[in-house]
C-alpha cells in the first residue's frame, strides 16, 4: 500500500484547483467569444484552457503514479508537460497584448533576464518556467500601463494576478535549489491565488443575452 | 469591432427620429469612411443587427432586437477584456 503525505494531497489538490479555475475561466472566455466573435475573448479562451489543462496535467500525473502506478514522485516529464501546456496559455496573454520581441534590447536586462535562461542548463521543464515567467511579467507590466490609463478597478486585480502567476513560476523555478522546502508548495498557493484573481472581472460581466453574428465582421 | 459597438449603440441611443439613422449622421458618429461604413452597414443588416428603413430620400438604419442583444453582450465582454488592458 502506497503512504500518501500530506504535502502531497495539497498537491494534487492545488492543481485540481488550478484545473477547476482554469478551465471556469475558459468557458467565461469561450462564451463571450461566442457571442461576440471576437479574437482577443478567442485567445483568452484558448490562454486559460491551456493553463487549466496543465494544471490538470500535472494534478493528475500525481493522481496516477501515486495511486495507480505506486511510484514514489511524479515523473518529470509529466511536470515538464504540464508545465508547458501552461507557457503556451501565458504565451497567448502576452501575445495578446502585442508581444514585439521576445529579448530585450537593453544590454542592463540582458544581463538580468539572460541567466534565467542559462542556469537552469538543458533542464527542458526550467527553460519552460523561465519562458513562463517572462511572459507573465510582461503581461503584468502591460496591464499595469493600462491601469493607469483606465483606473478600472478590475484591471488591477488582473495585473495582481498575472503578477502572482508570475511569482509561482518564479517560485517553482526556485524551488529546484531547494527541493525538500515548501518552495514547491508555495509557489503553487501562489499561482492559484493569481487565478483567482483574474476570476474578479467576471462578476462585472452578465452573461444573460447575448448573439454572436455568423460570419466576419 | 469597436467601431460596430459605436454603430450600433447610436442606432440604438441617439437616432435622431424614430425612423432610424441616415448614413450620413452615422458617418458622424462614428467617424469612418463612406466606403467603409457602407461594408459594414451591409453586413450587419445581413447579420440582422440592424434594419434598413427606407425614408422619402435615403435608407435609414434601426437597431434589431438581435442588435440589442449582440450590443449587450458586447459591452459586458468589452469590460471583461478591459479588465486585462486588452481591447474586444
Amino acid at each position: 500500500m502506497v503512504v500518501v503525505s500530506e504535502p502531497v494531497i495539497l498537491e494534487i489538490a492545488l492543481n485540481l484547483l488550478g484545473l477547476v479555475v482554469g478551465l471556469a475561466l475558459g468557458i467565461f472566455s469561450y462564451i463571450g467569444f461566442k457571442n461576440t466573435g471576437s479574437p482577443t475573448l478567442f485567445r483568452l479562451n484558448i490562454s486559460f484552457f491551456s493553463i487549466g489543462i496543465g494544471f490538470g496535467v500535472v494534478g493528475f500525473g500525481f493522481i496516477v503514479e501515486y495511486f495507480v502506478l505506486g511510484y514514489g514522485g511524479i515523473s518529470g516529464w509529466i511536470q515538464t508537460l504540464g508545465i508547458g501546456i501552461q507557457t503556451v496559455g501565458y504565451f497567448f496573454i502576452a501575445f495578446s497584448h502585442g508581444i514585439k520581441s521576445f529579448f530585450p534590447k537593453s544590454r542592463y536586462f540582458k544581463s538580468i533576464i539572460l541567466p534565467l535562461f542559462i542556469i537552469p542548463g538543458n533542464s527542458l521543464e526550467h527553460i519552460i518556467r523561465s519562458i513562463s515567467f517572462i511572459l507573465l511579467v510582461y503581461g503584468t507590466i502591460e496591464t499595469i500601463m493600462s491601469y493607469m490609463e483606465s483606473r478600472k478597478r478590475s484591471t488591477i486585480f488582473v495585473a495582481a494576478g498575472l503578477g502572482l502567476l508570475a511569482l509561482g513560476e518564479f517560485l517553482g523555478w526556485y524551488s529546484v535549489i531547494f527541493p525538500k522546502s515548501v518552495l514547491y508548495l508555495v509557489s503553487l498557493s501562489t499561482k492559484i491565488a493569481g487565478l483567482g484573481a483574474l476570476f474578479v472581472p467576471i462578476s462585472q460581466v452578465p452573461l444573460r443575452g447575448g448573439v454572436r453574428p455568423g460570419g466576419s465582421l | 469591432m469597436s467601431i460596430i459597438g459605436d454603430i450600433l449603440t447610436t442606432t440604438r441611443d441617439e437616432s435622431p427620429d424614430e425612423s432610424g439613422s441616415s448614413v450620413t449622421y452615422l458617418i458622424r458618429k462614428a467617424n469612418i469612411s463612406h466606403g467603409r461604413l457602407a461594408k459594414i452597414l451591409d453586413t450587419l443588416v445581413q447579420q440582422g443587427l440592424l434594419e434598413q428603413t427606407s425614408s422619402e430620400r435615403a435608407c435609414k438604419y434601426k437597431i434589431s432586437e438581435r442588435g440589442r442583444e449582440f450590443l449587450q453582450a458586447y459591452r459586458g465582454f468589452r469590460e471583461f477584456a478591459d479588465s486585462f488592458g486588452l481591447r474586444i
